[in-house]
């Protein structure tokens, strides 16, 4: 298993020209730099796991519910409101 | 802790929030990062009239730090530029270990203030800080140990109940941070801030922390129902909408002359360690 997320990146300048002293951690997933609490789970500090920790990483794998709920045995009347 | 106090002039305490951990530079550029850049905030906050400073730590990459080391060398940056502001450490930190959250108290010296949040606050799609009873307990114990004063945060009404659960053992006068804004925080609104005023614990100071748009708003509530506040770039990353601050002074600017306009006097550094029993 990789040490890092595999979208996770370090650079100085983003896709709109921002640019920074430092190299920051940035998300190829959604094209921006990350914000620093969630640089953690890029990082996989801490037992954080972006398989688990974070909507972008899902959103690009196409993870799903994280129950594994998949609308299977169900029908609209059934998952709707009241 | 009430419109009495504000008509008898009790002196009004600014925290200036410099820098936080959840969002840095790809926000807001001017948002400080390294300790020369927070040092350098400092000054410039102090100056404008904020007694207290709060801190986070952080890597040159943005990145959070809470390492003894770290938190070390930004508060050594800090005193160097400052006269002789309060030096308040953050002792929180979504999804960092137990352990960890107890290292920004192990500074030589030790801060005056640390931050002591009262429970779970959610992050994200999948993040919680916890903030266990039994965290809570162990960061306030050693905080004691080291003679610091905690600042209790108050994320949410139900944290009011988790202050109440250790009010014997806090230092008086117990100093409550009202926390308003989205997710698990208090939903902002004036009714809501009197309520929470209205279920403080006995004998507490309190201080009005309110995210984003809120921040004018209710820290200026607060000026005229006799608490203290915190503005900053660790809350707030506009000066007005769609306009990003410039620093952190230019906010504890705007405070302070609203306090001014008000009538209430900012607190000098010495009244507010006088204030808070530091
Ligand atoms: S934001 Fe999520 S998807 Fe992007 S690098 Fe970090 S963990 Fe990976």
């Amino acid at each position: 298993m990789p040490d890092t997320c595999e979208f996770l990146e370090r650079r100085r300048t983003g896709a709109d020209g921002e640019s920074f002293e430092h190299e920051r951690p940035y998300c190829t997933a959604v094209d921006a730099f990350v914000q620093p609490m969630r640089a953690d789970v890029c990082a996989k500090r801490y037992d954080l796991d972006p398989e688990s920790d974070c909507e972008f990483y899902r959103g690009a794998k196409g993870a799903g519910s994280i129950t594994g709920f998949d609308g299977a045995g169900t029908t609209d009347s059934e998952a709707g409101g009241s | 802790m009430s419109y009495d106090d504000y008509r008898d002039g009790k002196p009004l305490i600014v925290t200036a929030a410099l820098t936080g951990g959840v969002h840095g530079k790809e926000a807001n550029p001017s948002v400080p990062e390294t300790p020369a850049e927070v040092a350098e905030a400092a000054a410039a906050a102090e100056e404008a009239g904020a007694s207290i400073l709060h801190l986070h730590a952080r890597e040159d990459s943005g990145e959070r730090a809470f390492s003894a080391e770290r938190f070390q060398e930004l508060a050594d940056a800090v005193r160097d530029a400052t006269d002789d502001a309060i030096v308040q450490h953050s002792t929180g930190g979504t999804a960092a270990p137990d352990a960890l959250r107890a290292e920004p108290l192990r500074t030589d010296p030790a801060p005056e203030m640390a931050s002591l949040d009262m429970g779970p606050l959610n992050r994200y799609r999948h993040l919680t800080s916890e903030n266990t009873r039994a965290l809570v307990d162990a960061l306030h114990e050693e905080m004691r140990a080291r003679g610091i004063k905690p600042e209790l945060e108050v994320f949410n009404g139900g944290h009011l109940n988790e202050a109440l659960r250790i009010r014997e053992e806090l230092a008086e006068p117990p100093y409550v941070n009202l926390v308003f804004g989205g997710g698990t925080t208090t939903v902002p609104s004036p009714r809501n801030l009197l309520h929470m005023v209205e279920n403080l614990p006995e004998g507490a100071e309190f201080n009005v922390l309110a995210f984003g748009p809120h921040q004018l708003p209710l820290t200026t509530m607060g000026i005229l129902l006799g608490g203290h506040v915190r503005v900053g770039l660790e809350d707030n990353l506009y000066y007005d909408q769609g306009q990003p601050a410039e620093s952190n002074a230019q906010l504890v600017e705007r405070t302070v002359r609203i306090a001014g306009e008000l009538g209430r006097p900012v607190a000098s550094t010495a009244e507010a360690r006088e204030l808070l029993g530091l």
